[in-house]
């Protein structure tokens, strides 16, 4: 087909939909399309200018942020106001998840370096929604349990690593 | 006659323009702001009755339309049919029982009022004598001409605002069930529109303190009318079990003046004891319908057994709050205000407890400060 006509007839419609963006996050891989339409009305899409603080270290979290477009550096600050970065996220990743489930200080901040998109879950909306749709509520669960899985093995992972690499070091400068 | 200080007359002249120009249009503007506000009261006058009953009821219809919805049924079809499932069982109960017999009752109620109000003065009159008797200094007060002054002004009240309050129930009739169907639909739509115009850095707070006063206030409202509803089944029950006359009356003036907490029990037993005075005397019913009221209905049924079942889930107020919310909510709405006062003063707490929480995101200063308030 003609690649003009491509684009008006494919491209524009769905790929430019909040189900799309949705169904490409790896978390929400496992959802069908109604269960797709009912996450899109429990998320919140939200805008940032650049340069805007999403939230601060501290903080009462209430929800986690996936970056529908956009960047996000997430960074923490010292006693002495030094900032140290820990993470620059681009459109797909999510942050904050860990108020997503219960209401804890958030341990880092976030803030938007160009103007973003932000797709916000919150916990309120998803404490609705396991009480009142519980079926697509466990699946958007269990995806989220799926990814988060995922991070925390490779972290253990991470982790061994460093400890026989100190073990190492500490035996290297025994050694010596 | 250019000095440094002085100005130009050009430059008078223009100040004087300008200085002008601003207040006129200031004073347009209040104008305009003072009819346009003017034109809002009159166009809304008669819609927050209304207003206020459907939030209610859809309030209370929530639980039954979720119910209904699943994966078959959407939610507006849900909706209709709980709307039906009311509708014939109202249907059914016109049927069984009757339309009610509004003239005759009207009737009853005009001949009986002032031998009841008379009684109560009597009784009063008797009372006055016996406190002089004890109290001396007690000025004669004719308590017994206000009291018939201000029966005889209500009675002709009620006769003559009978058809005028039909035709308010008429439209509330009609009004009613429409908003009714409308919040139920779309509420989380307009909450969540109305939600996402919060700043960015405000949002997350704005959103848990909706959901803890939502889900606080539906159980309050659930809880307050199902508990009036409890008291008034309660009162009629006991009522029925004597000759007193008006008992399904009655038993619906014990309910709705439950709604207002400490105060309304007390008034809400005041025109069944009168009635039984008048009508039975000071016999055995008497007493029992003085049990009803109070042991049965007040003590028993409703502290015992409805208030921890249904409202101790919803945070509490001080009693002293409450008594004040109550006299305020009097003062600005009456009857309708003592009702509602209550609610809205634990929606303030509620926001307070919920904002302390959240002081940190308050505080614009945060950045310079460590976790702990020490200066950066």
């Amino acid at each position: 087909m003609n690649p003009f006509w491509d684009n008006i007839f494919r491209r524009s419609g769905y790929e430019q939909t909040l189900t799309y963006f949705l169904s490409t996050m790896p978390m929400f891989k496992m959802l069908n399309k109604r269960e797709l339409t009912f996450l899109e009305n429990i998320v919140h899409v939200r805008n940032y200018e650049a340069d805007e603080i999403v939230f601060n270290e501290g903080d009462i979290g209430s929800g986690m942020y996936s970056i529908r477009s956009g960047q996000v550096q997430i960074y923490n600050l010292d006693d002495q106001g030094q900032e140290t970065e820990q993470a620059i996220l681009n459109p797909g990743d999510f942050f904050g998840e860990i108020a997503l489930t219960a209401s804890r200080p958030r341990c880092a901040s976030a803030r938007t370096t160009e103007p973003t998109v932000l797709v916000g879950l919150f916990r309120s909306d998803m404490m609705e929604a396991v009480r009142r749709h519980p079926a697509p509520s466990a699946k958007i669960m269990l995806g989220l349990n799926r990814v988060i899985s995922d991070r925390l093995l490779q972290c253990s992972l991470e982790l061994t690593k460093l400890k026989t690499q100190l073990n190492d070091n500490r035996e290297q400068l025994t050694d010596a | 006659m250019l000095s440094q200080n002085n100005m130009s007359r050009a430059q008078v002249a223009v100040l004087y323009l300008i200085l002008t120009t601003a207040i006129a249009s200031g004073i347009a503007i209040y104008s305009s702001a003072s009819t346009i506000t003017a034109l809002l009261k009159t166009a809304t006058a008669g819609l927050f009755l209304p207003l206020l009953i459907s939030l209610i009821v859809s309030f209370l219809l929530d639980p039954l339309v979720y119910f209904f919805e699943g994966n078959k049924i959407n939610r507006t079809l849900s909706i209709f049919i709980v709307y039906l499932l009311i509708f014939s069982f109202v249907g059914l109960l016109l049927f069984i029982i009757g339309p009610p017999n509004w003239k005759g009752m009207a009737q009853a109620l005009k001949a009986d009022f002032p031998r009841y109000i008379e009684q109560a003065i009597e009784f009063l009159n008797r009372l006055l004598v016996v406190a002089q008797e004890h109290f001396p200094f007690i000025v004669h007060y004719d308590i017994a001409e206000r009291i018939s002054s201000a029966s005889q002004s209500f009675l002709g009240m009620i006769l003559k605002e009978t058809p005028r309050s039909a035709m308010r129930i008429g439209s509330l009739l009609l009004l009613v069930p429409l908003f009714t169907f409308f919040f139920l639909r779309d509420s989380r739509r307009i909450v969540r529109s109305l939600i996402s115009l919060t700043p960015n850095r405000y949002f997350e707070m704005v959103l848990d303190i909706y959901a803890t006063v939502s889900w606080q206030l539906s159980h309050f409202i659930r809880g307050r009318v199902l508990e009036a509803l409890i008291v008034g089944l309660v009162v009629w029950v006991g009522l029925s079990l004597t000759d007193i006359r008006y008992a399904p009356i009655l038993a619906v003036v014990a309910g709705a003046s439950n709604l207002i907490p400490y105060i309304g029990p007390i008034v809400g037993m005041i025109p069944g004891l009168v009635i039984a005075l008048a009508d039975l005397g000071m016999g055995g019913e008497f007493w029992w319908i003085l049990c009803v009221y109070l042991l049965i209905a007040q003590i028993l049924v409703d502290n015992f057994i409805l208030i921890p079942i249904l409202i101790s889930k919803v945070s509490n107020l001080h009693p002293l709050w409450v008594i004040l919310a109550i006299v305020m909510g009097g003062k600005l709405y009456g009857i309708l205000g003592m009702i509602i006062g209550v609610p809205i003063a634990s929606i303030i707490n509620i926001v307070i407890i919920a904002t302390r929480q959240h002081r940190k995101t308050f505080n614009p200063y945060q950045r310079y400060f460590t976790t702990r308030g020490k200066l950066l």
